[in-house]
Order: C-alpha cells, then sequence, then structure tokens
C-alpha cells in the first residue's frame, strides 16, 4: 500500500458511472417497491391492520438504499481493501452472537436484532467473501495456482464462515456462501482440478448433511412430489405453484392476485415472484427476468473493463451473487430446486437486505467510474 | 507487487504475466457470465412456462378450488297440498348441533363444561357427549339433530358465554305433517337425510327434492376478505310442490267411519277404504287403518302394539347384557319393532291384495249381461246347494235354507253363490278370465303411489271348464273366492261398471307446482279402455242400486241419496294358524256407488276380521255397508252432490224429532241416529235437559238436533234471516247458524247455479230455535 498515497494524488478525476446498470437497477428496485405493495397489503392488513405497513418501509428503504448506492458510487472502492479483514472478523462474531443469542425464526437462528432493525449477519458474510476474496486474489494473482496462496487461506476463511451458518442450520446461506466463495477463487485464477476434489467433496458432504437432517429431507420429498402432503410439508410450493400457474401467459392484472390473501406463505417475502407470476403472468415474469438478466450482464461487462483486477473481481462478485440469488430464489418459487429461504433481491421484503444489496450495486457503479475500454 | 494501473509503465515480460493474469480472469469472467447470466435462466425460463403455460389450466383450476368456498344453497323441499290447498306436508329450518372432537382436543377446551352445557340444553346424556368426543381424530361428531330457533339460540348463547370452539351448529330442515295421522300411508315420510322413504314423499321424491345450489365466493385464507372477489351462483332450485285430489275432510270422514266401524266391531286386523271418483280416475280419499304419526314415524302408533313392544324390549333387557337370552330377546323385539313398523307404515289400499268375495259378484255379472251370456229375463233357482258337474263338492249358497227361484236382479240382490256359479258357467271360463284382465285386475292400476300391488288370480288355462278344476275354478271365481285383488284395483272396476264402462287410470296427484306456484303438470282423467258397453253399464246401475234397496246391502241406505253397491264377505287367504290349518278369519267389504242414477263417487271399505266375540253376524251388509253410508252422508254433501229433492223424496226423508229428554247424551245419540239424525251436545250435564227443535218437529233427515245437557239452557227464540237469492250452501250455513232448519224444494242437479227464490216464513220474523224453514231453489242459469 505503499503507492496508496502516491496513488491517489495522481488519481485522475473519475469518469461517470455506468448509466445503464444504474438504469436497470433503479427499474428493478422500482418495479420491486410496486410490486411490494400488491403483494403485501393481504398480509399487512392481518399482521398491522394497515395494508401499508410494509409497502410503506420498503419504500422506504428503496429511498434510503437508492441514496446508498449514489454515495457507493462515488466511494473509491479501492478503499475497501482495507476494510475486508475487519469486515470478515465482524461478521464471524457477528454470527457467533446469533448462535448464541440470536433470535430464533423458524427452527434456526438467524437474525439479530439491532434497535428496531433486524440484521442477518449471514447476508453480511456474502458480501464480506466477496471483498475478502477479491482483495486476496488480486494481491495473489499469479500466486493463485499454488496450494497456499489460492486453495488454503481461502479454504480456512471460506470454511470457518461456512460451517458457522451450518451450525445456525442456515442452510441456504451455506451454499450460497460456498458457491460465490468457489466462484470467486475461480475468477481469481485458482486451479481447475481443486473445483473438481472439492466440488466431489462438496457432494458426498451434501448427501451427507441431507441424510443427517430431517427438515431438509422432507424438504427434497416435498419438492419432488409436493402434491403428495399438500396440508403440510408440500403446502408452501404447491400454493406457489397455484399463484403461478394461475399467471398462465399475461396474469390476472397487477393487485388482483389471490394467492397474496393469506394462502401463500412468505408471499411478500421469498415467495414474492410467485405473485408477480400470477399478476403479471408469463410476460411479466419474463420481461423482469430478462431485466435482471440485462443488470448481471452489464454487472460482467463492468467487471470485464474494471481499470484493475481488484475492481473486476468485486464486480463479477457482486454480480455472481445477485445472480445465484436470483437463481435460487426463482428456482424454488418454481419448485425447479428444493425449498430454501433465499430472497429475490430488490423484491422480497427486507430493509437491511435492500440496503446492502444498493450498496453492493453502488460499489460495482463505483467500479464502473474507472472503468478502462482498453482492457478488451 | 504493483497494481495494473501501472502496468503500462512496466517491462514488457512482466506486463506479459500480467496481462496472462488478466486474460485468465477475463476469459473466467466471461465463463461466469454466460453460466451466472444466461444458462442458469434456461431451466428457470423452461419451469416457469411449464407451469404457466404447459400447465395453466390445471394450476388454475386447482387454485381456484383452493380458494374458493363452496356453500351450498338448500333447495326447499316442496310442499304437499290437499285438493283445497291445505298444507299436508311442509319444511320447516331446524339445526343440527355437533361437536368437533379434535378442535375440543386440540385447542383444548374444557369437555367437562361441554358435557354439562349440551346435556343441560338439549337433553342429551354427559355420557354420550364424551363418547362422541372420544375419538380426537374426527371433525365431526353429532349430538343432536333438527333442533328448533329456540334452542339452537341457547346453544349459542352457551357458546359464546364460554367461547368455546368445538361445538357447532349447521342448517337442516325438519318435514312437518300438521295432519299427524291423517292419510300418513298415502303421504309417507322423509327420513333423517330429509329423502322420501315412503308414500307420496317417496314416489314424488325427485319432484319435492329440487335442486340444491351454492355459490362459489373468493375467500382468503383464514376467512380473509379479498379485494377483487368474485361469486358464482348456481341457484338452488327449489323442489316443486304437488297438489293431491285427496280431500283432507273427505279422507277424515273416510277415516272417521273405518276407524268407528272397527271399534264397533272389534275388527282385529284394521280396515282399509278407498273414495274414488268414478269419472275421473281422481281418489278424493284413501285410508289404512291403524295408521301412524309420519312427524315420528319410528313410534308404533297403536298404543297396544307399542306397549307389547316395550314390554318385550324390557324383558330382553333384564335378563342382563352379554347373555344369550339377552342376545336372543332383544334380536326378538328388533324384529318385532321392524316389521310393526312395516305394517302400520303400509297403504293397504294400493300395497295389498284382499279377498273381494262376493263384491266381485259386480265383475262377473257385467261381464256375463256385456257378452249376452245372462239376459236381466234369465232365472235362476237356489234350493241352498247344488251339484255341479266337475265339482266333486256339493255347493252351498250362504243363506241354507236357500233363495228360490230368483231373476238376475234378485240373484245379485240376494248375491246367491249357486245363481252366480250358474252365471259364471254360462260365461265360460275363458271369456270369464278375459274380462277380469279387461276389467284391469290382473295389471297395476298405474296409480302414482309407490309399492303397488297386482293381487293374484287363475291362469287362464286353469279357467277353461274342459281342464282339470276348470269348472270348480270358474264357480269360485264366479264369486270372488280363493284369488285376491288390491282395493284399487276394485274400485277402478266397478267404476268402469257405472261409469259407462271406462276404465281409469286412478290418480292422486292432481297438479304439480314449481316453487312460484305456477302448474308444471296435470293430472287429468285417463281412459285406458272401454271394458264393457253403456248399456250394460245402465243396466248394471240399477241392479246395483236393487242390491241397497232390496237387497243385502238395506244398511247402506244414505238419507237423500240413491246409492248403489254390493256387499262382500270373505274368508281370508294365505292365512294359517300357528298349527298351518287355514283359518277362518272374514274379510268383510262393501263397495257403494253414489248417486247410481248419475254415478259421481265410489267408495270401498274394507274391515280385515271382525271379532267374532261382538256377536254380530259377521258380513259386509251387517258391518261394511253402514259404514260406507256414514262415508257417503258425511261426503256426498260435503263435495256438493245435492240431496235429489224431488217432493217424494222430501217426504220420504224428512223424519220427526223423537223425545230424548232425560236421557243420557249417548243414548240420545242413538236414538237420533236410528232416524238418520245427527246431534250436537251443549253442556256438561248428564242427562239431556233440552233438545231444539223439541220433539213432534219434522225436520229434514241427516238434521242436526241441538241437545242441552246439565244446566246449559236451550235458545229460545231464532229471527229468520233472508236467504232469498242464497245458493245451496249459504242457505244451509245460515240457517245453521241461526239455529234453523231447512228444507230445501226444487230439483236440478246443478247445485252451483241454484238460489232460493222462494222462503216460507218472512225475513226477520222472530221463531222458535229450531224451527223448519221451508225454501225453494231454482235454477237462474237459464235465466241470467
Amino acid at each position: 500500500m505503499a503507492n496508496g498515497n502516491q496513488g491517489r494524488r495522481i488519481q485522475p478525476k473519475r469518469g461517470s458511472l455506468d448509466v445503464p446498470f444504474l438504469l436497470l437497477t433503479l427499474v428493478l428496485v422500482t418495479l420491486g417497491v410496486i410490486m411490494m405493495y400488491s403483494a403485501s397489503y393481504a398480509r399487512a392488513y392481518k399482521d398491522y391492520a394497515n395494508a401499508q405497513y410494509y409497502f410503506v418501509r420498503q419504500l422506504a428503504f428503496a429511498l434510503g438504499g437508492v441514496v446508498v448506492m449514489m454515495v457507493a458510487s462515488y466511494y473509491p472502492y479501492d478503499r475497501l481493501r482495507k476494510w475486508s479483514l475487519p469486515l470478515y472478523v465482524a461478521c464471524a462474531g457477528l454470527l457467533l452472537v446469533v448462535l448464541a443469542i440470536g433470535r430464533s425464526s423458524h427452527g434456526a437462528q438467524r437474525w439479530i436484532a439491532v434497535g428496531p432493525i433486524t440484521i442477518q449477519p449471514s447476508e453480511i458474510a456474502k458480501f464480506t467473501i466477496v471483498l475478502l476474496f477479491a482483495n486476496m486474489a488480486s494481491r495473489y494473482r499469479e500466486k493463485m495456482q499454488e496450494a497456499k496462496y489460492g486453495l488454503w487461506p481461502f479454504l480456512a476463511l471460506l470454511g470457518l464462515i461456512a460451517l458457522l451458518t451450518l451450525a445456525e442450520r442456515h442452510l441456504s446461506a451455506t451454499i450460497i456462501l460456498c458457491l460465490i466463495g468457489a466462484v470467486m477463487m475461480f475468477l481469481g485464477g485458482a486451479k481447475i482440478k481443486w473445483f473438481v476434489y472439492f466440488g466431489a467433496a462438496a457432494v458426498v458432504l451434501a448427501v451427507g448433511y441431507l441424510l443427517l437432517f430431517g427438515y431438509a429431507s422432507d424438504r427434497i420429498t416435498a419438492w419432488l412430489d409436493p402434491w403428495k402432503d399438500v396440508s403440510d410439508k408440500g403446502y408452501q410450493i404447491v400454493q406457489s405453484l397455484y399463484a403461478i400457474g394461475s399467471g398462465g401467459l399475461f396474469g390476472l392484472g397487477f393487485g388482483r392476485g389471490r394467492q397474496k390473501y393469506l394462502y401463500l406463505p412468505e408471499e411478500h417475502n421469498d415467495y414474492v415472484f410467485s405473485i408477480i407470476c400470477e399478476e403479471l403472468g408469463f410476460v411479466g415474469a419474463a420481461l423482469i427476468l430478462l431485466l435482471f438478466i440485462l443488470l448481471i450482464w452489464r454487472g460482467y461487462w463492468i467487471a470485464m473493463h474494471a481499470k484493475d483486477r481488484f475492481g473486476a473481481l468485486l464486480a463479477a462478485g457482486i454480480t455472481t451473487l445477485l445472480a445465484i440469488q436470483v437463481f435460487f430464489n426463482i428456482g424454488v418459487v418454481s419448485n425447479f430446486l428444493p425449498s430454501t429461504g433465499i430472497s429475490l433481491p430488490f423484491f422480497s421484503y427486507g430493509g437491511t437486505a435492500l440496503l446492502m444489496q444498493l450498496g453492493e450495486m453502488g460499489i460495482v457503479l463505483s467500479v464502473s467510474r474507472d472503468c478502462d475500454n482498453n482492457l478488451l | 507487487m504493483r497494481d495494473e494501473k501501472n502496468r503500462g509503465e512496466k517491462p514488457q515480460q512482466e506486463n506479459t504475466i500480467v496481462q496472462k493474469a488478466n486474460r485468465l480472469v477475463l476469459t473466467r469472467t466471461m465463463l461466469v457470465m454466460l453460466v451466472c447470466g444466461f444458462l442458469a435462466f434456461i431451466p428457470l425460463f423452461c419451469q416457469l412456462f411449464s407451469i404457466m403455460i404447459v400447465h395453466h389450466d390445471e394450476f388454475e383450476r386447482k387454485a381456484i378450488s383452493n380458494q374458493t368456498r363452496s356453500t351450498s344453497l338448500s333447495a326447499d323441499r316442496g310442499i304437499i297440498y290437499d285438493y283445497n290447498m291445505n298444507i299436508l306436508a311442509s319444511s320447516s329450518s331446524v339445526e343440527n348441533v355437533f361437536i368437533d372432537p379434535n378442535d375440543i382436543a386440540t385447542k383444548k377446551q374444557d369437555l367437562a363444561l361441554i358435557a354439562s352445557g349440551l346435556s343441560r340444553i338439549l337433553g342429551v346424556k354427559e355420557e354420550f357427549v364424551y363418547q362422541q368426543a372420544a375419538d380426537t381424530t374426527k371433525r365431526y361428531k353429532m349430538i343432536k339433530r333438527k333442533i328448533g330457533p329456540e334452542l339452537a339460540q341457547q346453544v349459542r348463547a352457551f357458546i359464546n358465554e364460554n367461547k368455546i370452539e368445538g361445538i357447532y351448529l349447521e342448517g337442516d330442515t325438519l318435514r312437518y305433517y300438521p295432519y299427524s295421522t291423517l292419510a300418513a300411508q298415502i303421504i309417507g315420510f322423509v327420513n333423517m337425510d330429509n329423502q322420501g322413504t315412503e308414500g307420496l314423499e317417496s314416489y314424488y321424491d325427485e319432484t319435492l327434492t329440487g335442486t340444491a345450489g351454492k355459490v362459489i365466493t373468493t375467500k382468503g385464507n383464514y376467512g380473509s376478505e379479498m379485494l377483487n372477489t368474485y361469486e358464482k351462483y348456481y341457484d338452488a332450485t327449489d323442489g316443486n310442490s304437488i297438489v293431491l285430489t285427496i280431500d283432507s275432510t273427505v279422507q277424515y270422514y273416510l277415516e272417521k267411519s273405518i276407524e268407528n266401524a272397527i271399534e264397533k266391531y272389534d275388527v282385529l286386523g284394521g280396515g282399509f277404504g278407498i273414495v274414488m271418483d268414478v269419472n275421473t280416475g281422481a281418489i278424493k280419499g284413501m285410508a289404512t287403518l291403524g295408521s301412524y304419526d309420519p312427524n315420528r314415524y319410528q313410534e308404533i302408533y297403536d298404543t297396544d302394539k307399542a306397549e307389547a313392544l316395550e314390554k318385550m324390549y324390557l324383558e330382553a333387557i333384564s335378563a342382563g347384557e352379554g347373555t344369550e337370552a339377552y342376545n336372543r330377546g332383544l334380536a326378538a323385539y328388533n324384529k318385532a319393532m321392524a316389521a310393526a313398523r312395516l305394517w302400520q307404515w303400509r297403504n293397504r289400499a294400493a300395497s295389498d291384495g284382499y279377498e273381494p268375495g262376493s263384491t266381485f259378484k259386480l265383475i262377473t255379472l257385467a261381464s256375463a249381461i256385456n257378452e249376452g251370456a245372462v239376459t236381466l229375463n234369465d232365472s235362476f233357482y237356489c234350493g241352498g246347494a247344488a251339484d255341479f258337474t266337475g265339482r266333486e263338492q256339493v255347493l252351498h249358497c250362504w243363506k241354507h235354507a236357500g233363495h228360490g227361484m230368483q231373476s238376475t236382479k234378485e240373484a245379485l240382490g240376494n248375491s246367491c253363490n249357486i245363481a252366480f256359479a250358474n252365471i259364471g258357467l254360462k260365461l265360460g271360463g275363458e271369456t270369464f278370465y278375459d274380462y277380469v284382465d279387461a276389467f284391469g285386475l290382473m295389471e297395476k292400476t298405474g296409480v302414482d303411489l309407490p309399492g303397488e300391488a297386482v293381487g293374484y288370480f287363475y291362469s287362464r288355462n286353469y279357467m277353461n271348464p274342459k281342464a282339470d278344476g276348470g269348472v270348480s275354478n270358474i264357480i269360485s271365481a264366479s264369486f270372488g273366492q280363493s284369488f285376491k285383488v288390491t282395493p284399487l284395483q276394485m274400485v277402478r272396476a266397478v267404476s268402469a261398471i257405472v261409469n259407462g264402462g271406462y276404465l281409469l287410470e286412478p290418480y292422486i296427484v292432481s297438479e304439480v307446482l314449481d316453487a312460484n306456484g305456477e302448474t308444471i303438470m296435470k293430472n287429468d282423467r285417463t281412459v285406458l279402455r272401454q271394458v264393457i258397453s253403456e248399456e250394460t253399464s245402465a243396466t248394471m246401475r240399477d241392479l246395483m242400486e236393487y242390491v241397497v234397496t232390496g237387497g243385502t246391502a238395506s244398511r247402506a241406505k244414505t238419507a237423500g241419496y240413491r246409492i248403489g253397491g254390493k256387499t262382500g264377505t270373505s274368508e281370508k287367504l294365505d292365512e294359517f294358524d300357528e298349527y298351518g290349518n287355514p283359518v277362518d278369519d272374514l274379510m268383510v267389504s262393501f263397495i257403494g256407488v253414489a248417486p247410481i242414477n248419475d254415478p259421481k263417487y265410489v267408495v270401498l271399505v274394507v274391515l280385515d276380521t271382525p271379532n267374532p266375540a261382538t256377536g254380530l253376524y259377521i258380513s259386509g251388509g251387517i258391518m261394511a255397508a253402514p259404514t260406507v253410508r256414514d262415508i257417503f252422508a258425511d261426503v256426498l254433501p260435503y263435495l256438493g252432490v245435492e240431496p235429489d229433492y224431488s217432493d217424494e223424496d222430501i217426504s220420504a226423508i224428512n223424519v220427526v224429532v223423537p223425545n230424548v229428554m232425560g236421557r243420557t247424551a249417548s243414548e240420545a245419540e242413538n236414538m237420533l241416529r236410528e232416524r238418520s239424525l245427527t246431534c250436537r251436545v251443549v253442556g256438561e250435564g248428564e242427562k239431556v235437559t233440552g233438545q231444539v227443535p223439541s220433539s213432534g218437529a219434522e225436520v229434514p233427515g241427516n238434521s242436526e238436533i241441538v241437545l242441552y245437557c246439565g244446566d246449559a239452557a236451550p235458545q229460545e227464540k231464532a229471527t229468520v234471516p233472508d236467504f232469498m237469492r242464497m245458493t245451496v250452501r249459504e242457505a244451509k250455513d245460515t240457517a245453521a247458524s241461526r239455529g234453523l232448519y231447512l228444507q230445501s224444494k226444487g230439483t236440478d242437479r246443478n247445485p252451483g247455479y241454484l238460489q232460493v227464490t222462494y222462503q216460507s216464513i218472512e225475513p226477520g220474523t222472530e221463531v222458535a230455535a229450531g224451527t223448519t224453514v221451508t225454501v225453494e231453489f231454482t235454477d237462474n242459469s237459464a235465466t241470467d
């Protein structure tokens, strides 16, 4: 970091941010807030006798999130490097705290309450891994091919966090952490054969885990045949399929969905996409997926045009994280994947998550400000 | 280590490594982009396409059935009306109380409280509630069915006060039969599930039931309201109502008279009868006694039988549960109970055959006359016994002294078996058979009642005189022995004999009305075939009148009416005592037609086994004929059949009021009845202390004499009203209300057009109560 000061001194005025990425993000956030209104009012009315309860909160966080995004886009991402390790330590600490005193939710402890807001440390962990691994890989560079640089440190750091989330029985977080960790190592230049070995090991571990934990096995059976136990194990997925299937080509129309009337659990949360399908139809759902795809492409485009490896890895990691979450969420609600609690970025209810996601988008935008077209 | 931003200033070699590393990152980023930005989305699109487009219909259907609540709209069961639109059967809303044992268990409800509360309100045993609540996997256990709104309200209050979850009420309907036992076997009843089970309730079940409708409403889960609700109504179609040809007043008179006869003659096996319109086949009354109350169809209505069954039950359970005797006794009791129920529900007038006996001679004679085998000029000798070639036993007439030489008319009047044996043989067995068949006695009448029987008769070849026993069969058949017909078949055949020869299809429902009261079906006279000629029919009417005026049925004479008919007494078939010997129980019957000169109604009464212990001679003429007379006397004026007011008739039916002062009320009633007078008793005393009119007064036959008993004082004076322009009915009612008697003059058989044109005492005159006022009726239809 000896050049840090010098670098800053000679650093030219930063370029403008990537407009397509910004616009796609804003469109998605806007759609998310609008859909939140439709999806949540029945539940909000039941829970708080105020149909706008969830919508207003989501709107407030979205507005705050956009501010955070813009601020982040001006923040030189380079300076995030020094935050990566402290963040990792804090994150591991928080996970421990959650394990110890965390609030119980759905039979597993995942949340930590700070005043009126709740923080999900595993959510922070995902970003932390992206940041930390981008930092490490961009520093190790060609040494990434050596196991003592490119494999073991990564594996140790990732393993600790993954084990902590596993201890929380927060399976989806564990899976995503492992995936994003692996992708970061892959992007950073780690050896392919390591992925083969550890991929095989992961499969064995996964099978063992499934056999060990009954609730997960139930999810598998419900996934394979949700109709077998419509009233209990398969309830959620069946209700989701009802909603999606009802949509047809053009949907029932915005606000005219029926499954949100307390049939579909988590309708404004993990299963918000089902309501989108129901109300906007295949056309609407495909359009939203397309917006996500465009955003993801633009994210990778920014990564590929980043002025340095750290920026490239950071943008690619954040984009991949987004893609993974979209894939898992929609895979789950459409019963392509077994049920796990993964929210849909920009659409699912959750203030801190939205703030974080938009913050991450801000970081990508920050990378985009320094994009160098000469790289290609 | 240097940052890439400085790469342009670095030496070439290092630059190559950097570029190689950068290219690696670049290609790997592109690879990840391919996976995360393209490949991963392919299965998602496929999956969504499959769910939303390919399987859209299936999921939507399932979703809608998941989101909607289908509420069943019950269709009201139609009403059963009598001919005058009196309600014989209707439904009212009631409620069922049931518990949800699962709720009680999972929501931790206080079962003791529930049991004691339900027991207190509904009168069920607490143990019963515990029993019903025992299986906690069940969601629906009945506590009490069909309770009224008041009890339901109490149950609701109990639920609300104690915030109980697990007691629920549901709507149901209760069928109510306001006339109780009246026409019970005809109307039938519905079972607990509101399905018609017996009688017209069963025969017209589909018509009466209607179609249950439903409302499909969108409902959020947990009953939350949806903003965009939609509702689909499938209207319930209420059941249609049926209007019977049965007139409850006629039915009442029919039942009352049969009941009186059963009591008077100690009839052991009950009795049954039919009143039918001879020209249309409309059944005005049809009764089987003993009856039952369709409101409590499970209970045995006959108190003696009910007591015997109760005793049987108590004896059975006294043996102690689990013992052999207990089981055997209980099984026997259950069997007896079931038999008793089936017996009291049975409409014997249509569902059972009986032995017509001598009433069947009408069929024999009508056939023979129609065929020309016998004329009115023929004569028959009866010496009390006769031998017939082809029949082994000597045939005895019921009158052992014999009837001597008789004309055809006298033979019928005497109900002479020997004469009828000859008539039957003259007619010829196979022709006879064909007539019996033509008279519809071997087929169902087609009446709209369930469980109609056919009876049985000889096969045609058994009626061949050359066949083994053929002569014997013809002889037996000619006077109605050794086979069975149903009362309804008999009534229909006799109708054909008197109505010009037309065999009708009897019916009991005149109209079917939809829920708005619009007629959607109307039953009418249906002629199946003409069996005998108009001439034969006219001849038969004369002969039948003679049976009453000069023959065995003199007790059927009804003041003011010309009656024709035929008596019958017959040994019961197929009845055996405990040793397997045939019992000599008798069926006595009379079939009468009035007015015989212009037939309107036929009445059949059959009494099953009058008790010989009464000392009365058991015969249709002695027992059934006066029963039919009573029915005619009640029913004919009610049905608007006015007495034929020729001057002769009036003098013939005017009767002198006897002195009944000082007699007991029942003595007086008997004395009056002997003179064809009826009475109304006023006051509580034992002895008659006054009568209106006083003895010696001449009043029309069938008039009501008012008897005053004890302290009740006769009304002394009456004011003569203005009868002018009144109809027959109005005049009669007005006279009765003033305590006056009306003597009518004038002849016309169209009472609807008759009006009073003369009254013997000026209106406003004060006269003694019970004075007879003579009025003259004139047919105004011609002049108006």
